[in-house]
């Protein structure tokens, strides 16, 4: 049984990359740029789409992105990728031009689209936050329920944990007896920590929910010492990504969909290296939400829509937002909405107000 | 028939089936002798160079294709009292590399990419290297110098031919023998031919030609069967064919059709009346076919594609046979009846052929994985003795099936072995297997994976979590909001 859903598994991770073999056929025609045309299209379309639809259109976007970053072309969003590939860039300047420029790119192009737009990439983009979301939607009402009652212990998150952990140490007994690990295979330490944390939130997550997203600064300093390094460190959710069939990542990337039906995003919330980098590049970004204090009734719906709860009663903090915007959409009295704020324009109003 | 000649007969027949040890200044074929077991031994009694680690790469300005084969396999041979590699691979052009001086000694520019092993031969009194290139031409140059012999056309231009798929040569008594596919996109000219020909090795002139199949073929082995010399290729799309190559045209002895795609090249046992022949295919089957009949012997299933050739070696008096699958596995299987004495698996698919060699430990292949790894293995248990991270492929993605990357050689002398191994990441890796690497990659026991883990939650709930949850600052969410 075990065997024949390897097998399956196997020939789907074959299979998948059928689009960019069609693609690559075309010699000389550097499809590799069409990821950063798609990253660019996708960074706009937040901007374009009507107001009325806009949780409808963000979806489709983040299956659009899951299409082209997993199916279709190359490249690696995650940070370590983009790390690697952005060295392996500046390595091949002179030689291979348009693949320098492809791979110093993609990082440039996410950590511009999100200091100028914020961080759009995260809530309508990322392939990985899109899988965890819509796994959390199978669960979604059960979730809102525990965030109202502040996360209290509960015997239903207990069990689904330890199924999850029970997949994983099935998984890994699976993979220690067939195949050879060596030091790089990191993505499965990222899994076992996302499962500790599981854990650790069954009984404290009202607690310390907060102070557990500090891990994120912990895992992007882990992945930028190895970077820089060269250490060979696999990307945690290096599946998706890559076509090599990588047992040890597509586990990662089952637990990191299976952990997202506990916690919502809980990838995202704790341990994203990327998230983290992009919150720093979005500080100072143009596009941000603000509350109308006079209009806010402190009602809570804005918190109940909230993946991530990034937000309290009105309060949004922006180093957690994502830019999902639904918030915005769901709050009754429009309290919530998208500014954008361009220095000449904040300037000219000082003047003008001296 | 007297007693005194009997004994004479009996003598001269153990001595004509003895094998004759290889000239280790040749390189006959793809991966040496037709036992495919890919290992150059320095001759003696002259103590061997001292063989360090050496990276080699050559950056060409060649756009990469997907999936292309960065390196061909290199070919081993003294020249001069020199271990040298010689090998091609994308760049167009080939390699003479001095492995004791980690030095280039020349090299050749072609007008195609090579795909395949060189191979090197004596003619002449001299060593020739001879190697096709995706040009379809066939170049022969001296080994010591680098010095032009001859090249030859193997098939005539037009505008609408794709790329030759040119096989790695066979030499054979002052014969060579290479297959070449050559595909006419044309619609007038529409055609799909690959020929096995047979050139003068000291000329180059062309002996005789003959059509082997409508696709791409493998290169071709061969060796002697009652004193004539047979050869065995493998076309892309199953048909194995033997020729008898001895007499003025090629004789078709038999055919054995498999029923799947063939990718690698066949290997054949070198000695013995009734040798076997074995062949992998995509359906992840290997054959074990009666070379002389063309007799199916025995059958053995893999997990998943055989896509490369096989390894052939004698093993504690038995002969086994190595080869690796897509299933991630590394097989032994017993040559006589195909009884699996081992299988091992590594971290990725086994896609190179495996070179089996001798080291003080005991017996040992060589096989490269798409985990980004070379393994050495011990022949009799298949333990991994050691690996080497033989970096990432050039490319990102890495279209499985379609490609034959290089396979790695060894080279020997004394207790002293080096592998030789042209990675997809364009390096050309010599790896002394004894003494400090700095690629050398430590594959971790089951028992250590979990340790591993062990040490990661120790690591996670006694460091990182106290830290995190306790350092001073306000924790996210609790500074500055924006309203």
């Amino acid at each position: 049984m075990i065997e024949r859903i390897e097998a399956a598994l196997a020939g789907a991770s074959s299979n998948v990359k059928l689009m960019e073999n069609a693609l690559t056929g075309l010699e000389g025609s550097y499809v590799e740029l069409l990821t950063i045309l798609a990253l660019g299209l996708l960074a706009v379309i937040p901007i374009v789409v009507p107001q009325h639809r806009r949780q409808v259109y963000r979806h489709l976007n983040q299956v659009f992105g899951i299409c082209v970053f997993v199916f279709v072309v190359f490249t690696c969003l995650g940070v370590f990728g983009m790390i690697r590939n952005f060295h392996r860039g500046l390595n091949e300047i002179g030689r291979e031009n348009v693949i320098a420029l492809y791979y110093c790119s993609v990082p440039v192009t996410v950590l511009v689209t999100s200091m100028i737009f914020g961080p759009m990439f995260c809530g309508w983009i990322c392939p990985t936050g899109a899988l965890q979301e819509f796994s959390g939607m199978l669960l979604r009402g059960w979730h809102r329920a525990r965030k109202r009652a502040r996360y209290p212990f509960s015997w239903l998150m207990l069990g689904t944990t330890m199924a999850v952990a029970g997949v994983f140490l099935l998984w890994m007994k699976r993979l220690a007896d067939t195949r050879t690990f060596f030091v790089e295979d990191a993505s499965i330490y990222w899994s076992e920590v996302l499962i500790l944390i599981l854990f650790l939130l069954v009984w404290r997550m009202g607690a310390w929910d907060r102070r557990l997203r500090r891990l994120r600064v912990v895992s992007l300093a882990i992945i930028l010492i190895a970077a820089v390094a060269q250490l060979k460190v696999t990307s945690p959710v290096h599946f998706g990504f890559s076509k090599v069939y990588d047992p040890a990542s597509i586990l990662a990337t089952v637990m990191v969909v299976l952990a997202a039906l506990v916690v919502p995003n809980v990838w995202c919330r704790y341990l994203c290296p990327w998230r983290e980098a992009i919150a720093w590049a979005a500080r100072h970004s143009v596009r941000h939400l603000e509350t109308d204090p006079d209009k806010c009734t402190r009602c809570g719906t804005c918190n109940d829509v909230c993946n991530v709860d990034a937000i309290d009663r009105g309060r949004v903090e922006p180093r957690e937002c994502h830019m999902c915007m639904k918030c915005v959409d769901a709050c009754p009295t429009e309290a919530i909405s998208i500014h954008d704020r361009w220095p000449h324009k904040e300037q000219s109003a000082e003047r003008a107000g001296s | 028939m007297s007693g005194r000649r009997a004994a004479l007969v009996l003598l001269t027949a153990v001595w004509a089936c003895a094998p004759v040890p290889a000239d280790p200044g040749t390189w006959p074929s793809l991966r040496d002798g037709s036992d495919a077991n890919a290992t150059c031994t320095w001759p003696g009694p002259d103590p061997a160079p001292d063989i360090r680690e050496w990276h080699f790469t050559h950056k060409g300005g060649r756009r990469y294709k997907m999936g292309l084969a960065v390196w061909a396999s290199p070919a081993l041979a003294i020249v001069q009292g020199r271990p040298m590699a010689f090998i091609g691979g994308y760049g167009q052009t080939l390699h003479a590399l001095d492995l004791a001086a980690k030095e280039r000694i020349w090299f050749k520019i072609t007008n195609g990419e090579i795909g395949t092993a060189p191979a090197v031969g004596r003619a002449d009194g001299r060593q020739v290297v001879y190697w096709g290139s995706a040009d379809r031409w066939v170049y022969a140059h001296d080994a010591a110098t680098g010095r032009r012999v001859w090249s030859r056309e193997l098939v005539a231009p037009s505008p609408t031919m794709a790329a030759a798929q040119v096989s790695s040569p066979l030499l054979h008594e002052g014969t060579m023998y290479i297959a070449c596919f050559v595909h006419d996109r044309a619609l007038a000219r529409n055609k799909q031919v690959a020929r096995l020909y047979a050139l003068d090795m000291a000329t180059g002139e062309v002996r005789w030609s003959r059509v082997v199949s409508n696709g791409p073929v493998s290169s071709p082995v061969g060796r002697d069967l009652d004193n004539r010399f047979h050869l065995w290729i493998a076309a892309r799309k199953g048909l194995l064919q033997c020729f008898d190559v001895s007499g003025e045209r090629p004789v078709r002895r038999w055919t054995y059709q498999i029923a799947h795609e063939v990718f690698g090249s066949p290997a054949v046992e070198p000695d013995g009346d009734e040798p076997l022949l074995f062949l992998g295919s995509k359906f992840g089957n290997l054959n074990a076919i009666n070379a002389r009949t063309g007799q199916r012997v025995w059958n053995r299933m893999a997990g998943n594609w055989i896509d490369n050739t096989a390894c052939l070696a004698a093993v504690d008096g038995e002969r086994v046979v190595f080869v690796g699958s897509h299933d991630y596995k590394v097989y032994a299987f017993r040559a006589r009846d195909g009884k699996e004495l081992w299988s091992r698996p590594l971290g990725g698919e086994v896609y190179s052929a495996p070179c089996f060699f001798r080291e003080s430990a005991g017996p040992a292949i060589a096989v490269s994985a798409l985990d980004d790894h070379l393994y050495v293995l011990d022949a009799r248990t298949g333990e991994i003795r050691t690996s080497y991270f033989t970096g990432r492929p050039i490319w990102d993605k890495v279209p499985k099936g379609e490609t034959l990357w290089g396979s790695p050689v060894a080279f020997q002398a004394g207790d002293q072995t080096a592998v030789v191994h042209g990675s997809f990441n364009d390096t050309v890796y010599v790896l002394p297997l004894e003494g400090e690497v700095s690629l050398r990659a430590q594959a971790r026991s089951s028992a250590e994976l979990w340790w591993g883990l062990l040490v990661v939650l120790g690591l996670f709930l006694g460091v990182v979590l106290p830290v995190v949850l306790w350092w001073p600052g306000p924790a996210r969410g609790q500074g500055a909001v924006r309203e």
